[in-house]
């Protein structure tokens, strides 16, 4: 079978992220993803980044498969911890070579990396632990434009079939020969293959269009779904919304 | 008995000019199984997208239980002429099966509770119990086509089109599916058309049977279709195996009347033929044997 990157691989188990209204679980961890991404100082930062990963214990999501998609963010951010220290102008810790170290390029540096990692482990107790069919009714129930929630759905339900096509493509071209190399043959051949994929997907679209119509649709694809929001689901908007303004409010109560 | 499906010299041109259609005239009655053969590129699947208006003819008419589909609102059409595309992957399209189940009858306008016992229906007349939640990724390829056929039946057409639907399956599926077919048919009466080059499927799944080659070459039952050495050749069509081996046996001097076209005609036939010589078969080897079977080789194209 195909190993397909499945975000709601873990959606199957039980912690209270898990039993949580999606409709709530979505919007209160949107408030709290904007809310740490807009923090302007690091210690906050930092009293976010604790509260995500308490929130990822509670989801009760295997570290590994966290860290999967941790890592790529990481490696996204790596470059302005490096850079920020070098080029914001500020106090210096030491110099060489004509470039200076600062405190305050330092801080920033950290403080986008951390705003950053922290944003992207709320989204894996948000996203992660509902079925993804479940999480775009519920974007749908919240009054989402149609036309998203339909893009949202088409992608999610395309995707593999293009991911399975890719990687027959790519066993074919390997069947008979092909190595991944940096030369111009290589990537021209990349090139076509990729355009081959495409014009398949663009005909396939035609067809899938097609057999919509053949089954009635409109415009609006429409399902059914029952969401009960429980006492529980309330506590938990409140705790995770009242964390978010919290994080505003500490430095304004004089804790810090 | 009512004419469900009338087509009247309907031809068809694609916007890059290939004439994939050409006065194509077709009459099905209510109940009737159809079969349409024909090679790669013989416009099947181009016919059949006629039928329930995804395209429309150049020329000609396509009339439904009398109405003219040109005339018929999209809802109406849909209603009345189900379709199971060849590729389940371009018909499920929803996050899970029940979604995809419910998609049909919640266009149609019905009621939730409605919507939900046509779903159970569909999934358990398909035996589909148990994959409700399930993404259509996550299912084989043999379930997705039941799958596609469950999310049409939901819809309750009278009129059931299916483009090549054993293609791909395996012998389980394949035989499961053709069964399933079959008691559609006779429990609901629904009236099929199948696109098909499943050769060997094609006695237990026609009535009656339109070879298309652009235009409507012959029609027939499948004895009658089977039976014309020179439309086969023409066409190059083929002919069920268990046909084929008793022309063989013919050669070898087994005197069945009626060649078989199923096992389970095979099996009426060699009995008949054990009880009227004397509790037993007998096959020779004469000098015109070799010559026939020589014939027969040729006829097939095989060497
Ligand atoms: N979208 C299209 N545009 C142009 N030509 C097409 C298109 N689809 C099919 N054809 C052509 O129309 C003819 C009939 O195709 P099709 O109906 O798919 O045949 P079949 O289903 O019998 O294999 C073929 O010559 C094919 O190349
Ligand atoms: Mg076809």
């Amino acid at each position: 079978m195909v190993n397909y990157p499945e975000i709601d691989r873990y959606s199957a188990l039980d912690s209270p992220m898990h039993r949580f209204d999606p409709r709530a679980k979505i919007i209160a961890f949107l408030i709290l993803i904007f809310a740490v991404v807009l923090l302007p100082d690091l210690k906050l930062a930092f009293i976010g980044f604790i509260g995500a990963v308490l929130f990822l214990i509670a989801s009760k999501l295997p570290l590994r498969f966290a860290l999967q998609h941790i890592k790529w963010v990481f490696l996204f951010v790596v470059p302005f911890i490096v850079i920020m220290p070098f080029t914001v102008d500020g106090t210096e810790i030491f110099s060489f070579y004509g470039l200076t170290m600062t405190y305050e390029g330092l801080e920033y540096g950290i403080l986008v990396a951390v705003r950053a990692i922290s944003a992207v482990i709320l989204v894996l107790p948000m996203i992660a632990t509902t079925r993804f069919d479940i999480t775009i009714k519920a974007l749908d129930r919240l009054k989402m434009p149609n036309m998203l929630v339909q893009m949202f759905m088409f992608t999610y339900r395309y995707i593999f079939v293009f991911v399975v096509e890719f990687q027959r493509t790519w066993r074919a071209m390997v069947a008979r020969g092909f190595k991944l190399k940096t030369s111009l043959y290589a990537l021209k051949t990349i090139g076509k293959a990729l355009g081959m994929l495409f014009v398949r997907s663009y005909e396939r679209g035609d067809r899938v269009y097609q057999a919509l119509r053949s089954r009635g649709y409109t415009g609006s694809p429409r399902t059914l779904v029952e969401f009960q929001m429980h006492a529980s689901d309330y506590i938990w908007a409140i705790l995770i919304i009242g964390f978010a303004v919290s994080l505003y409010v500490i430095p304004f109560a004089g804790v810090s | 008995m009512r004419e469900a499906i009338t087509v009247k010299n309907l031809s068809y041109k694609y916007p890059d000019g290939t004439k994939a259609l050409e006065n194509v005239n077709m009459e099905v009655q209510e109940g009737e199984r159809i079969v349409i053969v024909g090679p790669n590129g013989a416009g099947k699947t181009t016919f059949m997208l006629h039928l329930n208006g995804t395209l429309h003819g150049t020329e000609g008419q396509i009339e439904i239980f009398g109405k003219s589909v040109d005339k018929m609102k999209r809802a109406e059409i849909v209603k009345e002429v189900g379709m199971v595309f060849q590729d389940p992957d371009d018909q499920l399209f929803m996050p899970t099966l029940f979604d995809d189940i419910a998609f049909g009858p919640i266009n149609l306008g019905l009621k939730e509770d409605e919507v939900r016992e046509r779903v159970a229906k569909a999934i358990s007349s398909l035996g589909l119990s148990g994959f409700e939640d399930r993404a259509p990724h996550h299912l084989s390829f043999g379930e997705k086509k039941k799958a596609s056929l469950a999310a049409v039946m939901a819809m309750e057409p009278r009129i059931l089109v299916l483009d090549e639907p054993t293609a791909n399956l395996d012998p389980y599926s394949r035989t499961e599916l053709i069964g399933i077919l079959n008691d559609l048919n006779e429990r609901e009466g629904i009236t099929m058309v199948i696109a098909t080059h499943d050769v060997n499927a094609i006695p237990e799944l026609a009535d009656r049977i339109y070879a298309l080659n652009r235009t409507i070459i012959e029609t027939g039952t499948p004895r009658e279709i089977f039976s014309n050495g020179e439309l086969l050749e023409h066409n190059k069509l083929d002919v069920p195996d268990v046909f084929k081996l008793f022309e063989v046996l013919r050669c070898f001097g087994f005197g069945c009347e009626k060649l078989p076209l199923s096992l389970d005609d095979a099996v009426s036939g060699i009995t008949k033929v054990i009880e009227t010589e004397g509790g037993h078969i007998h096959l020779h080897i004469h000098e015109h044997t070799h010559t026939e079977v020589r014939k027969w080789k040729d006829k097939y194209g095989h060497h």
